[in-house]
């Protein structure tokens, strides 16, 4: 949204028909229309019709009985099902467990993967000597190495997590790497014309300039961070989200198995909330009219 | 003005790449620039004036020769060159006051120091309102003028400049360069800026050193004795001055007679 586009808006907006006399005829406004930004109202009437719709025709295939009761249940059924599992299930823990597995083996992967994307970013000596393993590692699915893991580590939580830092370790590292080296060479050069040594150019320069496409990265590997949870807890658990579906599924409790899903999603949509609004806060002079 | 001589080009070349990749960028440059002298190196784009400017930051090593300030041979970069780029380089993260801190606090300045020069040069530079600004709400002309300041307050031996003012529109230039005058005026320093804009060079230079093209020679020096002596503080003052039409008309024709060969390939 840049200054010209949101200014012609308001003229737009503010400029009745009649208030052109003679004038070239206003430009109507199109639906889908390239690029150009839409009214907030507008969006977020949007964002809720594609909700409305997905429930709608939901309700509308349980009621039309496309499928088994059983299969398909109702969006009130899974809501009902969600609460039981709260209140008589025990399910706050194994979500307690699910969210510590993704917030360790992720903090666990940050301490690899940023001082080191960093320093790949910033020292070709160094990009040299590591990317060849970390590339080669990138493209391994980290599933594959689940039976490897069990055989290890047994089914147990250290298994996970391992599994959970191979997915995510090699794509955080690389992005970051990418992200350092985009620093624009003109702050480097700046600094060291200042008389900025090279630990100090690393640390007030390369590092401040990078975070924020940094934290972007960790938001983005985060979501991914779930799907190894998913697969790590489907397999071989006990306890947390996957878990429990699969328990559902040997009773046939579908809507257990879809309240799992809902919590799931609705937990990946709060972290990244939660990391956008960070964002916004800690690199508030990435905005404009902040002082 | 005291006329030792503060900087030494002494024979510089410069070729970069390989056997048929190689490209020669300067051939044998010498010339001095004396102290609080304003040296401008001018000549076609291509010439190598950036490759120069760059080497005597110690950004770059020449292939042949050596770059001597105040009589030590320079061997990397370091504070006494303080150059500011074309592109914008006042930190996003910092605010002009920080930014402007910054070098001094890579340099152990203690912070009393620190703050009284850097709230002198905020003034000097004219963003004594946007102190505790952060760069995203500067324009461009503003976000120059913190690089400026930033520069001069780490109080560089001398100022390299790479095309400052190449980014901005014609008014801000021209403010610039006459704040860059009045700079000069209460703070004595040598600087060393590129331009490809004549009447820029005109202005602001003490002495003119005009690169040929492909390779880089030292095609002139132009010691612009038609202003010397005179307090010139604005274009207008510069533009009537007998001698200036003159002296740009040359310049351009050194231009256009090293653009020409260029025009062939
Ligand atoms: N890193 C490099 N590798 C190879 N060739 C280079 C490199 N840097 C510069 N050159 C070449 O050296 C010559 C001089 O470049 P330089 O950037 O110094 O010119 P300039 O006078 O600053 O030009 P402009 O006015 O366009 O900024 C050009 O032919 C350029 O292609
Ligand atoms: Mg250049």
């Amino acid at each position: 949204m840049t200054l010209a586009e949101s200014s012609a808006e308001d003229i737009d907006k503010a400029a009745p028909r009649t208030a052109n006399p003679g004038g070239a005829r206003r430009r109507k406004r199109r639906l889908f229309e390239f690029k150009s930004d839409i009214p907030a109202s507008w969006s977020i009437t949007l964002g809720i019709l594609v909700w409305v719709l997905f429930f709608g025709f939901w309700e509308f295939a349980v009621w039309q009985n496309w499928a088994n009761d059983i299969l398909l249940p109702g969006p009130g059924k899974v809501l009902s099902a969600l609460y039981t599992l709260f209140t008589e299930e025990s399910f706050l823990y194994d979500v307690v467990v699910s969210v510590t597995r993704i917030l360790v083996s992720f903090a666990l992967a940050c301490l690899v993967a940023v001082p080191l994307g960093i320093l790949m970013g910033s020292f070709r000596t160094v990009e040299a000597f590591f990317n060849p393993l970390v590339s080669a590692w990138r493209y391994l699915p980290a599933p594959a190495f689940i039976p490897l893991l069990l055989m290890w580590l047994g089914a147990s939580d250290a298994q996970k997590l391992a599994l959970l830092f191979l997915g995510v370790v090699w794509f955080l590292t690389t992005l970051i790497m990418d992200h350092t080296k985009s620093v624009p060479a003109d702050f480097v050069r700046t600094a060291v014309t200042l008389g900025g040594n090279r630990l100090q150019v690393l640390r007030t320069v390369v590092v401040p300039a990078a975070l924020p496409d940094i934290l972007v990265a960790m938001r983005q590997m985060l979501a991914v961070s779930w799907t190894y949870l998913v697969i790590a807890e489907i397999i071989a658990a006990d306890v947390g989200i996957g878990a429990m579906m699969m328990r559902a599924k040997r009773f046939l409790h579908v809507d257990q198995i879809m309240a799992g899903i809902v919590v799931i999603g609705a937990l990946g949509l709060l972290f990244d909330f939660l990391l956008k609004k960070f964002h916004g806060i800690a690199f508030a002079y990435l905005e404009e009219n902040v002082r | 003005m005291a006329s030792h001589v503060k900087l030494s080009v002494n024979g510089v070349c410069k070729s970069f790449g390989h056997g048929a990749h190689r490209v020669e960028a300067l051939r044998d440059v010498s010339f001095n620039v004396l102290q609080n002298e304003v040296c401008v190196l001018l000549g076609p784009s291509g010439c190598g004036k950036s490759t120069l400017l760059n080497i005597v930051a110690g950004l770059q090593d020449p292939t042949v020769g050596s770059v001597v300030l105040d009589g030590t041979e320079i061997d990397g970069p370091a504070r006494e060159r303080g150059m500011v780029f074309q592109s914008y380089t006042s930190f996003p993260w910092l605010t002009v006051e920080q930014n402007v801190e910054y070098g001094m606090k890579l340099n152990g300045v203690p912070k009393a120091e620190r703050m009284e020069r850097a709230s002198h040069f905020i003034d000097l530079v004219h963003l004594t309102k946007f102190r505790k600004t952060y760069p995203k709400n500067l324009s461009g002309g503003m976000k120059q003028r913190v690089a400026i300041a930033r520069t001069l307050a780490n109080r560089p031996e001398i100022l390299l400049m790479d095309e400052p003012f190449g980014a901005l529109d014609a008014e801000t230039r021209w403010h610039m360069q006459e704040m860059l005058i009045e700079i000069m005026k209460s703070s004595q320093t040598t600087i060393m800026l590129v331009t490809h804009d004549i009447p820029e060079a005109i202005f602001l230079a003490d002495k003119i050193v005009f690169l040929s093209s492909h390779p880089g020679r030292l095609k002139a020096i132009l010691g612009l004795e038609f202003k010397k002596g005179k307090d010139i503080r604005d274009k207008e003052e510069l533009i009537t001055l007998d001698g200036y039409p003159e002296c740009e008309r040359d310049i351009l024709a050194m231009m256009r007679a090293e653009a020409r060969p260029q025009d062939a390939t």
